[in-house]
């Protein structure tokens, strides 16, 4: 007769399996709340990334000007419709504005709401929107379309730099609607970019038909001048401008039409052509300031067979903006999360 | 006829005992070692967890800082030292910023007790405690830190701030490393 085994071996063995899996569920336990967490914070950050990414985009797309009620009145340019305040956003998101609490009309702030959706997540936020604190696009040259841009024969020398502060960012060279690509490839071996001056930018047109009308209500009854340091006044020319005899100006000189230059033309301040400019050889267009340009159709918005020299002038331009309000782009002011 | 052999012997118990406590000995530190990892693993996750939480709180009230709808001038930094940064915003529109509610957010590093502190209003909610490295800085428009003197930055200083840091670090105890962030959050205003 065989004596009956006895011992502890295989309640040991049992006891630490059981002891070894509960540990094991445990840890994996762990694992899995971090797991899940990560993945909510990834997804939460995608989405926020998302509605950042999308208000970026849908502010840049915000026209240049003084106030905000045409993108209120929507696309169909008519208030109290159906459009009113729906703005295009790229895929994934959707915007509408609508004017804060107490703006005045038109407003000059917007409330932007935006919702995105991105890797299951979704966020919601509220923007303000108001102008920028400087005019125009931050370029020396800035047109409105690129699409006949021709090369110039003549010289075309670019200085971004803020004279007042060197460690301030520079102006780009040039800015327009589109690929500044473009702008890059005429630029390109016409121009003398002074070191320090940003490449091309991209940027909405500039409004070129309204400013126009804020020149003539501002009754503007300035006029180049011959010789002597000018006044600064609001020049205003209906229709085409030929200089033919040297001359000098600042403020503000509005062109509606073309602004042909077949002499020494100097001006401090900003210069706008509705119909794009001519430089004729041997003459000279030298500004301090910015020189806004828009272009007959299937032409391009400046022909530089002379010379052409801009340099950024805050003090002009702050003069000129002085004589007349000039339009600003969107820019933006505070936002916070709805979640 | 021999007697069949009853009991254990001197020598057989011995032999038991010693096996016995080596068995259980091993026994005991592979089970301590795994209580040891979970419980370490349990403190990591909470601390990178809380670490992650302050940070992203940060990222939502400077984000905000400075809201403003009626442009009424609302400063999104009213007081920011390297220990305390006080943050404003006129959440409801209405022209006007409630220090007792969350429009008016204060951050607070208090090494003294290892504790990292969120006020909103005036009810004070602690993000973190036993933390080693707590510390606030303020980033111009070109990325450059300012200066804080003592008693903070000046008005003129916080106007130029565009973008605030948080330097954490949780240190629990039972943790060989800490849980660290570096995080920089930029305010949301372009002027």
């Amino acid at each position: 007769m065989r004596r009956r085994a006895r011992g502890s071996a295989l309640p040991s063995a049992l006891i630490a399996v059981a002891l070894t899996a509960a540990l094991a569920a445990a840890l994996a336990d762990v694992a899995r709340t971090e797991l899940v967490l990560a993945r909510q914070r990834r997804m939460a950050a995608a989405a926020l990334a998302a509605a950042d990414s999308c208000l970026a985009t849908v502010a840049a797309d915000l026209p240049v000007g003084w106030d905000f009620g045409d993108v209120l009145r929507g696309p169909d340019d008519v208030p109290g419709t159906a459009d009113d305040g729906v703005l295009a956003a790229p895929p994934g998101c959707a915007a509408a504005a609508r004017p804060p609490a107490g703006a005045a009309s038109p407003p000059a702030r917007l409330e932007l709401t935006i919702d995105a959706q991105a890797a299951s997540g979704r966020r919601r936020l509220t923007a303000l929107v108001g102008r920028a604190r400087e005019p125009g696009a931050p370029a020396l040259l800035w047109l409105a379309d690129t699409a006949a841009l021709a090369p110039a024969d003549g010289t075309l020398a670019l200085d971004g730099r803020d004279p007042r502060d060197p460690a301030a960012p520079a102006w780009a060279a040039a800015a327009a609607p589109g690929d500044p690509a473009v702008l890059d490839a005429w630029l390109a071996g016409r121009a003398a970019v002074a070191p320090g001056t940003g490449a091309p930018i991209t940027a909405q047109p500039p409004p070129l038909a309204a400013l126009v009308a804020r020149a003539a209500a501002a009754a503007g009854a300035g006029a180049l001048g011959g010789a002597g340091p000018p006044a600064p006044a609001i020049v205003l020319v209906a229709g085409d401008l030929a200089v033919a005899s040297p001359s000098a100006g600042a403020g503000v000189l509005v062109v509606d039409g073309t602004l042909d230059v077949a002499a020494p033309l100097t001006f401090a301040g900003l210069v706008v052509a509705t119909r794009g400019l001519r430089v004729a050889a041997g003459a000279s267009l030298t500004v301090a300031g910015t020189v806004w340009l828009g272009a007959p159709a299937g032409a391009s918005a400046l022909l530089a067979d002379g010379n052409v020299a801009v340099a950024r002038d805050p003090a002009a331009l702050a003069a000129a903006d002085a004589l007349l309000a000039l339009p600003r782009p969107a820019a933006l002011l505070g936002l916070q999360d709805l979640g | 006829m021999i007697a069949s052999r009853r009991g254990t012997g001197l020598v057989e118990l011995l032999v038991a005992t010693v096996l016995a406590t080596v068995v259980l000995g091993m026994l005991t530190a592979a089970v301590g070692g795994g209580a040891r990892l979970l419980a370490t693993a349990g403190r990591r996750g909470e601390a990178e967890d809380t670490a992650q939480l302050a940070v992203e709180a940060l990222l939502f009230d400077v984000r905000r800082a400075g809201y403003d709808p009626r442009g009424v001038g609302v400063e999104a930094l009213a007081a920011a030292d390297a220990s305390r940064l006080v943050l404003r915003a006129d959440l409801d529109g209405d022209g006007t910023v409630d220090a007792a509610s969350e429009e008016t957010i204060t951050w607070v590093c208090n090494l003294a007790v290892r504790r990292l502190s969120r006020l909103v209003g005036r009810q004070s909610l602690p993000l973190a405690d036993d933390v080693t490295t707590c510390a606030l800085g303020y980033l111009d428009a070109t990325g450059t830190p300012l200066s804080i003197p003592p008693g903070g930055l000046a008005a003129a200083d916080r106007a130029r701030v565009r973008s605030v840091t948080l330097a954490l670090g949780l240190s629990p105890r039972g943790l060989a490393r800490s849980a660290t962030r570096l995080a920089r959050v930029a305010l949301r205003r372009a002027r």
